[in-house]
This record gives C-alpha cells, structure tokens and sequence, in this order.
C-alpha cells in the first residue's frame, strides 16, 4: 500500500535570515530489511536532493540508505526576504522523482 | 475465408500493439531516465565499508584536525536512544566558508549517512534525522572549510536499531 503523504517545505524568515523547514515523504528502504513474510523489500531511497533559492541552487545533499524514514531537514540562508521562492527537487535510487515550491513567510 | 482475414487482421493488430506497448514500457521503466541525475551520486563513498575509505573518497588525503569548533549532538537525550529509526542530529559550527558536510557511523554496514555540499549561503545550525544499527556506534560528522577537514566523534548506544 502506498503511504499517502506529501513534501512539505516550511520557510520563514527570522533574524534577517531564512529558516528552512523540509520534511520528504520517502520510505527509505535500504534494501536489506524483511518485511512480514521474511523476503527482502527492494532498495529505496532517495539519493539526492537539490534546494534553490530564487533559481540559485543553495545546497545539495547527497543521501545514502542511513537517512531516516521521511528524511528530515533545517537549515538557515543568509539573508532573503518574504516572497523568495523556495525549491526544491529529489530523486531516488529507482530513478523517481520529486519537487517541491515553497514561498517564504514572515 | 473471411475468418482467415480476420485472423490475419488480428494478428497484425495484436503485433502492432504490442510493440506499442514495450515502447511505453522501456519510456516509462527508468532506462531512458537521464543518467546525469544519478551519475552525481558519489557511488563509491556510499559503498565504501570503512570510515577510513569514505573519508578518502569523499574528501580526498587531507590532515584531520579533530576539532573543538564543531558543536555537534546526536539523539534527545544524547548517550541513550531509544528508536535506532529516527535519531535527531544536530551540527553548529563558528566555522567560515564551509563547503561539505558529512554524516558518518562506523557501525552501519555503509558509514556514509549523507554529504551536503554548501553554497556560502547556507548558515549552521542545521538539523536532519538519521538511522542507527542496535549497540553501540560513533557518530562522525566531518566538515570541509576553507580546505581543512574538522572531524569530531559522538558516542552513543542504541536500544533498538533502525532498518539498514
């Protein structure tokens, strides 16, 4: 059955700067758990995630199968302003993919 | 007669449309995906099965100060954690112009958890969440700044482990 739940991004500028909220929905299976009937769940999880700012890639993160289930992150941005857009794309190792936009709140 | 053009007619039919079909198949099994997405994942730190090989696929033969200028907490409450699945990591830094962040556990089958690479924008503190083996491991978080590797180590012990 398939987990029902979206990406969320939550940004919010603080002290002049942009906190940055993101909670992936991703299972992360790393391919060596057993489910129920003892066989293996397929590998599953996402690789890589890439967040901009305005169209200026901001950061890049490289995850391996360690990254908890519905991986999460919280980071700030120097500077930045209310209305900025805040974006982001994932894609996992079977070659799906994600993205995500946000607009920064006060 | 009629009944063998029919069946020819189907036969037709059924080759056209199954080519139709593996056409859209392969399109939409991943194979014609570009390959430059996942071709960025540093395969070999990832597989890497010691510390030790991570660090020099990741960050290459550098001298490692292991350093009092990360703050880094692993688990709430640090030392005991109860769910291996989904320990809370944090890293605050006084550290200028860092470029790469790494994540490491020695006793996970595969050490490396994650690596960011930052653009000067980016600000400590930040937080993520990752998995932890049963037992007892060290937590490794390793910073690239201004050239210099800054290393520092956390103990812990997990009650129960998370799926590796």
């Amino acid at each position: 059955m398939m987990i029902k739940a979206e990406d969320r991004i939550r940004a919010t500028v603080r002290a002049d700067n942009t906190h940055i909220r993101l909670l992936l929905a991703h299972p992360m299976h790393s391919g060596r758990q057993l489910n129920k009937d003892n066989m293996l769940v397929n590998a599953e999880f996402i690789q890589d995630i890439r967040c901009w700012r305005n169209d200026n890639e901001v950061l890049v993160i490289k995850c391996g199968s360690g990254t908890s289930q519905n991986p999460y992150f919280s980071f700030e941005l120097a500077g930045g302003q209310v209305g900025d857009t805040i974006a982001i794309r994932w894609v996992d190792n079977t070659g799906a993919k994600g993205d995500m936009e946000a607009i920064v709140d006060s | 007669m009629t009944k063998i053009t029919i069946d020819i007619k189907r036969r037709i039919l059924i080759k056209k449309s199954l080519s139709a079909s593996t056409i859209a198949m392969v399109a939409t099994s991943g194979l014609l995906l570009p390959q430059r997405v996942l071709a960025h994942w540093p395969t070999k730190a990832f597989n890497a099965e010691t510390v030790e090989d991570v660090l020099l696929a990741l960050l290459g033969k550098a001298n490692i100060s292991s350093s009092e200028k990360l703050n880094f907490s692993v688990g709430k409450p640090a030392k005991r954690i109860a769910n291996g699945g989904s320990v809370s990591v944090e890293i605050n830094s006084e550290l200028e112009n860092i470029e790469r962040f790494a994540i490491l556990v020695d006793n996970n089958p595969f050490p490396l958890v994650m690596s960011m690479d930052f653009s000067p924008d980016v600000l400590l503190p930040l937080k993520t969440r990752i998995k932890l083996i049963k037992g007892k491991s060290q937590v490794i978080a390793v910073v690239r700044a201004g050239g210099k590797l800054y290393l520092t180590k956390r103990d812990v012990r997990v009650d129960t482990g998370g799926d590796i």
